[in-house]
């Protein structure tokens, strides 16, 4: 994935899309969108950097894993088996980005909306929407290992999967699609003649926190990393 | 028949009023940890006070991982000592051997029991360890080394070296005697069986002694292989948990030595000089742990990278200042106290209880200060500062585990003795 950070507007579309598509809890965010102020007033300037899961090619979360629930599959995609996942959260730490998100409790009891609430069901009918999406249930891949989607276990890890239910379809991920300014390429970036490739060959680029030995598999364009003097502003309040 | 159970040494099969009470006021104990516990596992960990790391500003990992690794160390002194004791044959500390193999076993027990609160998925992680074990992990040393291994091997050096005793205890009849034979299991103690208990004790006792420096090295590299975190990688990390083990491991021995001197029959026979070794082994631990707490300390002011002063700022000016220092000050204190104990070759058990106790109340502390606030404070993006607050579920879980290890102890005395009997008379 490449972002070009000279598009992106900070508007955190592709976090809400995100939420729909992988159907995560209250207060998990696989997409995280910062919004950084640096200088002094009145020289300050704002930016905006969308942060997925960097499915690094030299994860630490991989290497970590002490049962091989998280792994990485032979498109680039880092993925969690939420069947062996055992939730001892080890990856969470070993990340440097701070991507995994853990499902403290039944994840039915986490969403923003009850949906048994007599009030609610009065609008709804009584359906009980997200985590119906069969396509987040089923198994991907030549391993056959169940990795989509969120909230399907109390217990276990879960993170970006870089929509993998959309991707084995070959359509592009939720917060790529969503994206209004199209700042959001998705695609392989061994393949020389794809979008993606093609936008990180005319840029100047960059990784997030080269100096760890990630590899990160998600690059930026236009901008700079983010430093001492960038201070974020509207964090998300997601503690629950 | 009440008579002949009385002759079973240091009041073993004999349980006084006292010491129902006290093991029915820790059962008490250990059970509301328990119903902690329960809690977790039908509502989540949500009832603890972990949060995800990052845009959720907490600490994933909090006491569970603290006390895990706060039990193993402290199950380092346990077999180290009965081990140094057996190859450098130091026959004056003899009666303490037995105590600090049983405690070894225990702590290990405790530990176990720290992963599983910690685990998500506790019972899926029972099969899934085992089932897709993977060696990369430096998790995997944890479970094979520390936890199979070395409690396996403490378990085997305990009932070995118990064989004699449970063999001298089952020719008392009464209601512990099947218990006795069953440990003795056709040990009749004949010069020839003697010898091979004697070298095969000999041969474990040489075979531990690396097993436990490796599996609390892998503890510390559980932290000090992490890049990402602030603050963990290091690597001091290994070789300053080994020392931190037996800081807290020595500690606790000397506690648990005071005890058994005042309340078991004939406890006089762990000497003055068994608590002066122990209080000058506990000096030079801890002398060695101050050194290089210095040595991290003086790093990372001076190179450290900018998110890891921060962490370092953290720990020495900001939130957690008061249990930094406070673990300093429950360092240096006992410290000073060994040290002028050690010129004047005396000085009252006492001090060296109390020393004992601070020691590991400033284990518990730093290994807190290890695990949470490079969480906290550590990462490397600018989510901004978490925070992590155990909840009263994790408190009584911790609480529950002191209790369930006094527990188990405190049963183990009165079914086994809790000193070698008599002297041996095979050196």
């Amino acid at each position: 994935m490449v972002i070009d950070l000279d598009r992106c507007t900070g508007c955190r579309g592709c976090m809400e899309a995100c939420k729909i598509e992988n159907n995560t809890p209250q207060a998990t965010f696989w997409m995280y969108v910062f919004r950084f102020e640096e200088g002094e007033y009145p020289g300050t300037k704002v930016w905006f950097m969308p942060r997925p899961c960097m499915h690094c090619d030299n994860a630490p979360c991989v290497k970590v894993c002490p049962v091989g629930a998280r792994y990485k599959r032979e498109d680039g995609i880092v993925a969690t088996d939420w069947d062996r996942c055992i939730g001892c959260r080890y990856c969470e730490v070993a990340c440097p980005y701070g991507v995994n998100t853990f499902n403290w409790t039944h994840p039915e009891e986490q969403y923003y909306l009850d949906w048994q609430d007599p009030g609610v069901a009065s609008t709804t009918g009584g359906s009980v929407p997200p985590w119906s999406n069969p396509d987040l249930e089923l198994p991907y891949g030549p391993e056959e290992r169940r990795i989509a989607g969120g909230g399907r276990n109390k217990g276990v890890i879960e993170k970006c999967t870089f929509c993998v239910q959309r991707v084995e379809k070959g359509l592009d991920p939720a917060c790529v699609v969503s994206c209004p300014v199209k700042a959001l390429v998705f695609g392989d970036l061994d393949d020389p003649d794809s979008a993606a490739s093609k936008l990180l060959a005319s840029r100047h680029s960059f990784t997030l926190l080269e100096e760890v030995g990630t590899e990160p598999r998600v690059h930026y364009v236009g901008g700079h990393p983010p430093h001492s003097e960038s201070k974020q502003v509207e964090a998300v309040e997601a503690r629950v | 028949m009440a008579e002949q159970i009385a002759t079973l040494p240091y009041g073993v099969g004999r349980a006084s009023a006292r010491w129902k009470l006290l093991v029915a006021f820790l059962a008490g104990i250990a059970i509301l940890g328990w119903y902690g516990w329960y809690l977790e596992i039908r509502r989540g960990m949500i009832v603890t006070g972990l949060r995800n790391i990052g845009p959720m500003g907490g600490a994933t990992w909090g006491f569970d991982v603290g006390f895990v690794v706060y039990w193993a160390g402290v199950s380092f002194a346990g077999i180290t000592m009965a081990a140094v004791i057996r190859i450098a044959k130091l026959r004056q500390l003899r009666p303490i051997a037995r105590m600090a193999e049983a405690l070894t076993v225990v702590a290990l027990i405790l530990a176990t029991f720290a992963i599983m609160y910690d685990l998500g998925q506790p019972f899926r992680g029972i099969i899934n360890l085992f089932r897709y074990a993977r060696p990369q992990s430096p998790f995997f040393g944890t479970f094979t080394l520390v936890i199979s291994g070395y409690l396996f091997a403490s378990a085997v050096y305990l009932y070995l070296d118990g064989r004699r005793d449970a063999a001298i205890c089952a020719r008392t009849p009464g209601r512990l005697q099947w218990f006795h034979r069953l440990w003795a299991a056709g040990y009749r103690d004949t010069p020839l069986e003697r010898e091979r208990h004697e070298r095969a004790g000999f041969w474990l006792a040489v075979a531990i002694v690396p097993l436990l420096v490796t599996a609390n090295a892998t503890l510390g590299f559980v932290f000090g292989l992490q890049v990402g975190r602030p603050g963990w990688y290091s690597a001091l990390q290994a070789p300053a948990f080994v020392l931190l083990a037996g800081v807290s491991g020595i500690g606790m021995l000397i506690g648990i030595a005071a005890v058994v001197r005042r309340t078991v029959a004939d406890g006089e026979r762990l000497s003055d000089d068994v608590f002066r070794w122990l209080g000058n082994a506990l000096m030079f631990l801890l002398l060695g742990y101050l050194y290089f707490m210095v040595v991290e300390l003086l790093t990372n002011v001076y190179t450290g990278s900018e998110r890891e002063r921060e962490v370092t700022a953290a720990l020495l000016s900001g939130r957690y200042a008061w249990i930094y220092w406070g673990s300093v000050a429950l360092f240096v204190i006992p410290l000073a106290l060994l040290i002028v104990r050690y010129f004047r070759r005396g000085g009252g058990l006492a001090t060296l209880v109390a020393s004992g106790i601070m020691v590991n109340l400033a284990a518990i502390g730093k290994r807190f200060l290890i695990v949470v606030p490079s969480q906290t404070h550590g990462t490397l993006l600018p989510y901004g500062t978490g925070s992590y607050v155990p909840t009263w579920v994790e408190w009584a879980e911790m609480a529950g585990l002191f209790a369930f290890g006094a527990l188990l102890l405190a049963l183990f005395a009165k079914l086994f003795p809790i000193m070698p009997i008599g002297e041996r008379d095979d050196a």
